[in-house]
């Protein structure tokens, strides 16, 4: 087996360095044997020490049905396309976000906002896989989403929480429940599956606070995820979750964490009322606490067909008080600089309406979010025409997107994963490149 | 009675609002790009339409003619009131009435008073049940002068608004199926109801509400109030509820429904905009259809029955009949249509349907 580690050549903030350093350290400590292959680096007990140190956190804000990109990032007032809504001026001169995004605006300079993302799956499920996953679909192969993959990375690390969570209140989501029940860790294996929390905490309260000894904890718990796992139709999921199951026990004595009653009521007022702010809260909680990926979901609420503007105008000002909350926080905490917040759909929406005064599914022009770990700050990256119809010029893809997220996380965008009787896989194919203008 | 073949007034833009003189010689449109258009009906009219001056910064979401025909309000999403001259086509005041979107406005039968209802949805308890208002939901302003009448509370988003026929009371509904009547001179609240009809939260997509009542009108003798909008559905943001009136008993304690839309007389989909029939004899809803036969219905006053209906193939969003109740125009509007790859222009997607009434 071979394994092409290449260091992120793009990436220069000391942290990325000091990432490669220990990497390299790790490599020298534990013999070449022990490394040679992805897994075999990020199971290695220096190397994960070295990565605990230098943790590096995700917070992905998936915000599942696609929201406008007119309605946030990239308004084109006066325009057809541009609805109801009117723009305002941000804390970058001559940029401008919608105006549902005031307290979004007052941070615009510590944001990054890329106006040029084009894919090309226009279908929920096929489009939420590809972005999550970073690269389009090979049959008969399934590929590991970014929280799997940033799972496998870190390896064990010394902490009692699971290295992918995902929080959605939401049990169902359309097609975004199909998503949560499949197979999220593909050829990682189950270990690197989800813990999907959120919306059935009080089962999990229920689970834990019955507990007369640590053996009745443990089956109750694993009780429960089983039933549930076995609800949900899916024996790799059921694996999974038993796999997981020494996390799981870390989850028993960290039960607060997942427990939005016991948010602090402060940060409660801040980020809620809405369950999407509660549980970014407390994917703010969980990365202070050591996890590295919490994914935030709500169900599938922005895939506005019908009512585009009215479910808008709810959804866009909760998603400008949580992202600000979340960023200033972070910054507050010193957290920022090592913790990568995304926050983005599986596409845009249509710039026309349709009869039912929605818009429709858009791959072909939509914005995105992501910031901290090193990243810079206040880039504005690409545009679309003036209706915002076609990107001006350049664009970028899920695979340039996935380079930039692995570049941040001072991880090789293109190493080979080590998989044996199977084609060779890289964590970005085609060799594409990040997104350069927001690389520090 | 039955519908002919509607005639079609083609508009730039989609129209939300409308407005017309006694005899239907010149229609008021509001339109989704703010402006405010002069419509001659006449199909040969060059040109057909003539901008007002002053648009709004935002859609255009409704108008009304004061009774001098001199003076055309329009509301809009910009939250505002505007006062235009209808010889001049310039504006003379600007109100604004509301931080967020003036949703629908009515002006009193005497044309005195013209009343606008606002509100944002916005996420009030981890179930999404809205929060509270932040400045008065509904206000009535001196047609006239401009100056502000009277402001009344309500749960936010209020959607629809309507005046009794002799104008002494005010109803408004909400996205959560509530209406509050106000004695307009007074400004007391003289009653409430509601019902849970025109309203859904599920979580199929998301936890959210999504619906309420669209439009409110009063029967000719004041008594009862028709509502109308779209029935619950499982995913609240499928827009495929029963087309869906009811007919309540006001000023009963409590009040109570009388009616309702018949089974098997309804489709699916979002109804906008009720109109009483001249005659007081039967009603008219309409909307958009999402699976059905009709956008346009007229129903008995006397039973609740359908009489007949009509297919626009467009969302209809304001009917307005004349005097005579032998024409009905009905403001609509269609898909925005992509823009042309190679022109870069947009569709027309804006319509009246001027439709007349045969016996």
């Amino acid at each position: 087996m071979s394994a092409k580690i290449v260091p992120p050549g793009s990436c220069t903030p000391d942290e990325h360095r000091l990432h490669r350093r220990l990497f390299l350290k790790g490599l020298a400590a534990s013999g070449a044997a022990a490394v040679g292959s992805f897994t075999g680096l990020f199971t290695n007990p220096v190397f994960a020490e070295a990565t605990k140190k230098a943790q590096k956190n995700v917070i992905l804000l998936f915000l599942t049905g696609a929201p406008s990109q007119f309605e946030t990032w990239d308004p084109k007032p006066g325009r057809p396309s541009s609805g109801p809504f009117g723009s305002i001026s941000t804390s970058i001169p001559g940029v401008h976000f919608s105006s549902l995004m005031p307290r979004c605006a007052t941070i615009a300079h510590q944001l990054n906002i890329v106006r040029c993302m084009h894919t090309k799956q226009p279908e929920h499920f096929q489009a939420i896989n590809l972005i999550t996953r970073g690269n389009p679909d090979r049959a008969g192969f399934t590929r590991p989403t970014l929280g799997a993959s940033i799972s496998a990375a870190v390896g064990q690390l010394d902490i009692k929480l699971p290295n992918f969570i995902l929080l959605d209140p939401n049990p169902e989501g359309n097609e975004f429940k199909g998503y949560k029940a499949s197979d999220l860790s593909g050829w990682l294996g189950p270990e690197h599956q989800a813990v999907r929390l959120g919306g059935t905490f009080t089962q999990l309260r229920r689970a834990t606070d019955s507990l007369t000894d640590d053996h009745e904890a443990r089956e109750n718990l694993r009780a429960y995820f089983s039933q549930r796992y076995a609800n949900e139709h899916n024996s790799r999921m059921a694996a999974a979750e038993n796999s997981a199951f020494e996390k799981v026990k870390g989850l028993m004595s960290s039960a607060d964490l997942f427990d939005i009653a016991k948010l602090p009521e402060k940060d409660r007022a801040r980020y809620g009322p809405g369950t999407f702010g509660l549980h970014t809260l407390m994917a703010r909680q969980l990365c202070e606490q050591g996890a590295p990926f919490v994914m935030v979901a709500n169900g599938m609420p922005w895939d506005n067909h019908v009512f585009q503007h009215e479910i808008h105008q709810m959804l866009v000002p909760e998603l400008d008080r949580i992202l600000h909350c979340l960023v200033t926080d972070l910054e507050d905490r010193g957290m920022l600089d090592h913790t990568l917040v995304i926050a983005m759909g599986e596409f845009g929406r249509t710039p026309w309406l349709n009869p039912a005064r929605g818009r429709d599914h858009y791959p072909n022009a939509w914005s995105m979010m992501m910031t901290g770990c090193g990243l810079k700050r206040g880039v504005i990256v690409g545009a679309t025409d003036e209706d915002g119809v076609d990107p001006d010029g350049t664009s970028f893809n899920e695979q340039n997107l996935f380079a930039t997220i692995f570049s941040a996380l001072g991880l090789d965008p293109y190493a080979e994963y080590d998989l044996q009787n199977m084609p060779t896989f890289h964590r970005v194919e085609d060799h594409a490149d990040p997104i350069k203008e927001v690389l520090a | 009675m039955k519908f002919d073949k509607p005639r079609e007034i083609v508009l730039p833009t989609g129209v939300l609002g409308f407005a017309a003189v006694p005899d239907g010689s010149l229609l008021y449109a509001a339109c989704m790009d703010g402006q405010l258009l002069e419509v001659n009906p006449d199909k040969d009219a060059k040109p057909a339409f003539v901008p007002f001056a002053q648009k709004h910064t935002s859609y255009a979401s409704g108008c009304v003619l004061l009774p001098d025909g001199q003076t055309v309000i329009s509301a809009g999403f910009d939250g505002a009131l505007i006062w235009h001259d209808v010889a001049s086509k310039s504006s003379f005041r600007h109100v604004q009435a509301h931080k967020f979107w003036s949703r629908q406005m009515a002006l009193s039968p005497g044309g005195d008073l013209v009343a606008s209802v606002t509100g944002q949805y916005l996420a009030g308890s981890e179930k999404y049940d809205p929060a509270p208002e932040t400045e008065p939901s509904v206000k009535i302003y001196d047609a006239r002068t401009g100056d502000l009448f009277q402001s009344f509370s309500h749960i936010p988003p209020v959607l629809s608004v309507a005046f009794s026929r002799d104008s002494q009371y005010l109803a408004a509904g909400n996205l959560m199926g509530e209406v509050r009547i106000w004695d307009v001179a007074s400004g007391r609240q003289v009653a409430t109801f509601t019902t849970p009809d025109f309203t859904c939260w599920g979580i199929i997509k998301s936890a959210h509400y999504v619906g309420g009542i669209y439009a409110l009108a009063f029967a000719p003798d004041g008594h009862s109030l028709l509502c109308a909008g779209m029935g619950p559905m499982s995913d609240p943001m499928a827009g495929n509820g029963k087309m869906t009136w009811q007919r309540w008993a006001w000023r009963d304690i409590p009040p109570k429904m009388l009616g309702q839309i018949h089974d098997g007389e309804h489709g699916s989909g979002l109804m906008e905009t009720l109109a009483w029939h001249p005659d007081g004899q039967s009603f008219l809803m309409a909307g958009r259809q999402a699976q059905g036969t009709w956008t346009t219905a007229i129903f008995s006053a006397a039973d609740g029955k359908l009489l007949t209906s009509l297919d626009t193939k467009s969302r209809v969003t304001h009917a307005h009949f004349t005097p005579d109740g032998n024409t009905l125009y009905l403001a609509a509007t269609h898909g925005q249509g992509k823009r042309d790859p190679k022109t870069k222009q947009w569709d027309n997607y804006g319509r009246i349907h001027v439709v007349t009434l045969s016996a």
